[in-house]
């Protein structure tokens, strides 16, 4: 067999079979993401028994992606914020999550931190987003172990409408 | 540095005064009378005058030894039904380990001196008790060493449990209390020596009484 003998192939890449896909960076960056979200639990009462309800191994939040619990806002990407906030708190609050790297992501968990609950009064910070912006509010006093899935399974479809390429060449 | 006594029971709980045996006895040295209006403990009413004398007896006396001040609380007669006297009370819970008795001394303060005697010569528990009373309520207790906010922060402005403040009214904190005081003093108790301040201990707003007296006005003039 001569080497003049053999066709030149159409496209080069059929011979390289299944070997490799093709995506958009925007699919492949919120595909990583998404289903790898590291939470860091800001816990104050009693919501923050719930999170440890979801994080153990009967509602096991591993299923989404979401079991490696970080204490240090810098290691983190989600923040939960899990029970009632006070003045003489909110700025420790917000130190943590300026700590934090972005892309980052902070859920509201339960009454008292998305509205102050029934604590209608001098010291308590009626809604923790007077301090932080939030992605998602969970509503309960406190939030079922289930709600408590329900917002990562709602922040995962946040995520997934996020573009890294937008963001890096707008630069919000 | 004071001194405090400590007293820790051994032995049996001893059955000690009755509420009626109490009551004569610091009748007839003190004067105190029965508040009218106690439900649950024992409660006598004390003069501010008297009260560290009263407390000093209560806790050095063998046969009652109230070694214990279990809080130091306020209360606003603000708008309260039937209430004529003077608008504040402070009230010292006190127990014995020793003896089955319990006892409260009430002291009526007055609105515009708004001051009592610190019991923080006596007992060691006073001096944060005494401060919380002072950050909801703003009385001054005289004589007291560090009296400065404990629960509210320290840019906080009036005294949040006072019927007449505005209890929804919001005061936001920009920046935390470093409490660097509190760790010089506890960094001087185990011998170490200031020589150099950073930049965070200098300039904090701490929210403290005007002027803290050091004893009671007294009416007569006497020192």
């Amino acid at each position: 067999m001569t080497y003049q003998n053999v066709p030149a192939p159409v496209a080069p890449e059929i011979n390289l079979g299944d070997s490799f896909v093709t995506t958009r960076v925007d699919a492949v960056v919120n595909w990583g993401r998404r289903n790898s979200l590291w939470p860091f639990p800001f816990g104050t009462a009693c919501c923050a028994i719930e999170f440890m309800g979801i994080v153990s191994s009967v509602f096991d939040v591993s299923r989404f992606g979401a079991e490696l619990v970080r204490f240090s806002p810098r290691q983190a990407d989600l923040l939960i914020i899990a029970g009632t906030v006070t003045y003489k708190q909110a700025p420790v609050l917000r130190r943590i999550y300026e700590q934090m790297c972005e892309p980052r992501w902070v859920i509201s968990a339960g009454a008292c931190a998305s509205s102050g609950g029934f604590y209608d009064c001098y010291c308590t910070v009626p809604g923790i987003d007077e301090i932080i912006p939030v992605d998602i509010y969970i509503a309960g006093c406190p939030p079922r172990p289930e709600a408590f899935l329900e917002s990562i399974v709602q922040l995962q479809k946040k995520i997934d409408k996020e573009s890294l390429v937008e963001q890096r060449t707008v630069g919000i | 540095m004071i001194a405090h006594r400590t007293q820790i029971p051994n032995g049996p709980i001893q059955p000690g005064f009755t509420n009626e045996q109490l009551v004569t006895l610091l009748s007839e040295r003190f004067g105190l009378t029965r508040d009218a209006s106690d439900h649950w403990d024992l409660t006598l009413v004390c003069q501010a005058e008297q009260l560290r004398d009263v407390v000093k007896y209560l806790r050095d006396e063998p046969t009652l030894s109230f070694a214990m001040l279990l809080d130091v609380v306020g209360v606003d007669y603000l708008a309260y039904p039937g209430h004529r006297s003077e608008r504040f009370a402070v009230l010292y819970p006190m127990k014995s380990l020793v003896f089955r008795h319990r006892l409260v001394l009430k002291v009526m303060v007055d609105e515009d001196a708004c001051v009592v005697p610190s019991l923080f010569e006596l007992y060691k528990s006073a001096e944060w008790a005494e401060r919380e009373t002072w950050d909801q309520y703003g009385i001054i207790f005289a004589g007291h060493p560090n009296l400065k906010r404990l629960l509210n922060h320290h840019e906080f402005v009036g005294h949040p449990l006072r019927k007449d403040y505005p209890c929804q009214k919001r005061q936001k904190l920009s920046m935390n209390d470093p409490m660097i005081d509190q760790l010089e003093a506890r960094l001087r108790s185990l011998g170490y020596t200031i020589l150099e301040r950073g930049e965070a201990s200098v300039g904090q707003a701490i929210t403290r009484p005007s002027a803290v007296p050091s004893a009671l006005p007294t009416a007569g003039g006497k020192p």
